[in-house]
């Protein structure tokens, strides 16, 4: 090193060229099985039912098909169980998410506090939303029964997943007002049974979350903020909460993405009943793709799933302005 | 870096505890411990179920306890016979969950582990456009590029064959992420060290990095198993042929067949329930781990 001082600079930087130039080409090899992989089944599969979109595609096995600009787009837009979808889903979003997102609040709080074996109680917690889509779907069709646990435990007598009546319709019967229309009667009984089922398995998992951003909170903004005389329900709300701000919009967000896909639990359950009050539009899009002969129509179906995503990403869009926004008050 | 949800809070000194103070601690752990078997009680229920004669397992009011407890239930569900999908089918799709999500966790494993490295450590051009891109990937919502994928793979010719469940799921943009942002936590010199002695890059990413990363990797291996065992509408989509069958779309299918047969039903959904329990509690630390770094992929 020493020796070579006069032409030091001048080949170090060609060396050092060349050493920029392998580990670029070391860092492509690295990540090529990626990109390949990738760019293959995520960018091409996404390119590939984006152009199906635009023709006349009925059966996925079917060879030929036009181009047909934006019809299936409309036609989605007309359709009607499409629309039945959309509304099921949306009553899905507001409730899930609200509910779970409060619940999961509340139960960190509980357990955030100085007891003594919170670990055992954070793991039992924890466990049940580990378990498969399927096997809840199994375990509460069964608790559903109409000589099931659900019904034994309220006292009630009531088929969980075969009764289309809505909570609106329901609620408003005993004032002599008939409600009709799919928006106004309201989620159905059954899907409200399947929103329980959900919930209860989401605030768990979701808890976790929020306990270790509670515990990140540090000790001494409580401690001044009972000097100045603020504690309880008040401490709650105008220092927990607004510090909780971006884990909340990451599992109302989390919650938002989760809920308008939600599929698994609508199949194996209830396919879509009764009267199509649980129909999901991920259903729908499954139905018309893999469907039988006449009902098939895997364009449309590519063209809903579109539309169904840019509803999803303009809601999420909506909630990280809106809340990170009103978060600049505190 | 990662939020550790095993962080307990700092008590310094035990102070004496008024009355007051007590019934409350006592009022939160009454709460907490309901709270934590209402949360069990559907497994614990069906468990309990599995045991029972079917007339039993669906009698109104329920019982608690089996009157009698049948064994053979479980021995009975592993062989079940089905015509078209042959003998022992849950055993098989047992089989076929356990092979095909250990196949998903280890290709995964090394081919985002891989990527992470030069993310993480490697300068080269188009880096951060690349990595955007990736970032940018995992907002796209599952089930949208997963049914018209189909129309894809059906023309591949991979429908009815376990294609489509392997290739796609080599890489995950969630862990690319999750590996990269944990490369980078930890100290270069090591692998300075061993690159400087002539190790390759290869080499320092093999001998050096992956060993050091053992926590994140085990959390995203459990990860990626947990995701491959229970899915559902994956399989559900690509595969026909009842032989072939994972345990979750094996279990609607007998449900669909057998209806009737809900202590059955309980068993095989215990079949699929009970592993991935058993793998949450042997690694639950890793789990936390994972719950907030799935936060973190949010932000």
């Amino acid at each position: 090193m020493a020796a070579s001082t006069t032409s030091a600079p001048r080949s170090g930087s060609a060396r050092s060229r060349t050493l920029a130039r392998n580990e670029a080409i070391n860092a492509y090899l690295f990540i090529a099985p990626y990109l390949i992989i990738a760019g293959i089944f995520t960018l091409g599969l996404l390119t590939y039912a984006f152009y199906i979109s635009f023709t006349d595609l009925k059966s996925s096995l079917s060879r030929t098909s036009n181009f047909v600009g934006l019809t299936n787009y409309i036609n989605a837009f007309r359709n009607a169980e499409f629309q039945i979808s959309l509304i099921n889903v949306f009553w899905y979003f507001v409730i899930v998410t609200t509910l779970q997102t409060i619940g999961a609040i509340l139960v960190a709080m509980l357990l955030n506090s100085k007891l003594k074996g919170l670990r055992f109680y954070r793991t039992m917690f924890y466990a049940p939303s580990v378990a498969s889509s399927a096997v809840i779907s199994m375990i509460f069709l069964w608790l559903y029964l109409r000589t099931g646990w659900i019904n034994y435990l309220f006292h009630t007598n009531i088929a969980w997943l075969q009764d289309a009546r809505g909570l609106f319709q329901i609620l408003l019967a005993p004032l002599g007002i008939e409600v009709t229309g799919t928006f106004a009667k309201g989620p159905s009984i059954t899907w409200m049974a399947l929103m329980f089922m959900n919930i209860f398995t989401t605030i768990p998992s979701l808890m976790v979350i929020f306990l270790a951003a509670l515990q990140d909170i540090p000790a001494y903004v409580y401690e001044a903020a009972e000097i100045d005389g603020s504690t309880g329900a008040h401490a709650f709300f105008n220092i927990t909460l607004p510090l909780l701000r971006p884990v909340i919009t990451l599992v109302i967000v989390l919650g938002t993405i989760g809920t308008f896909q939600v599929f698994d639990q609508a199949f194996i359950m209830t396919q879509g009943g009764p009267l199509k009050t649980t129909y999901t539009p991920v259903l729908l899009i499954y139905n018309k793709t893999l469907g039988q002969a006449t009902s098939a129509d895997a364009s449309l179906a590519a063209a809903m799933a579109f539309i169904l995503a840019a509803i999803i990403f303009i809601f999420t869009i909506i909630q990280r302005r809106y809340i990170e926004s009103s978060s600049e008050r505190f | 870096m990662a939020v550790s949800a095993e962080r307990r809070p700092v008590v310094l000194a035990e102070p004496q505890r008024t009355p007051r103070e007590m019934t409350g601690i006592i009022i939160r752990y009454a709460l907490i411990t309901l709270l934590a078997i209402l949360v069990f009680m559907p497994f614990i229920l069906s468990f309990l179920g599995t045991f029972k004669t079917n007339p039993e397992v669906t009698a109104y009011p329920p019982t608690f306890l089996p009157t009698e407890w049948h064994f053979e239930n479980w021995v009975n569900t592993w062989s079940v016979q089905i015509s078209g999908a042959g003998n022992n089918v849950f055993a098989r799709w047992f089989f076929n969950s356990f092979w095909l999500a250990l196949l998903n966790m280890v290709t995964e494993l090394f081919f985002c582990s891989l990527a992470a490295y030069a993310f993480a450590r490697m300068r080269f051009p188009g880096k951060d456009l690349i990595f955007a891109f990736i970032i940018a990937s995992m907002a796209i919502p599952g089930a949208v590029t997963l049914i018209p994928g189909y129309v894809f793979y059906a023309r591949l010719g991979w429908v009815n064959t376990y294609l489509p469940l392997i290739v796609p799921k080599l890489v995950v943009p969630f862990g690319l992420f999750m590996l990269s942002q944990f490369f980078k936590s930890i100290p270069k010199e090591l692998e300075e060290a061993a690159y400087m002695d002539g190790a390759s890059r290869f080499r320092t990413y093999w001998n050096v990095a992956i060993p050091l990363s053992r926590p994140a990797l085990i959390t995203l291996a459990i990860i990626q198993f947990q995701g491959s065992w229970n899915d559902f509408m994956g399989p559900l989509l690509y595969l026909r042929d009842p032989k072939l069958l994972t345990l979750t779309v094996g279990l609607n299918f007998f449900k669909t067949q057998y209806a009737v047969e809900w202590n059955k039903i309980l068993v095989g959904s215990m079949f699929n329930a009970i592993p991935i329990l058993i793998l949450f509690f042997l690694f639950n630390k890793y789990y936390m781990e994972g719950a907030s770094y799935s936060g973190l992929a949010g932000q």
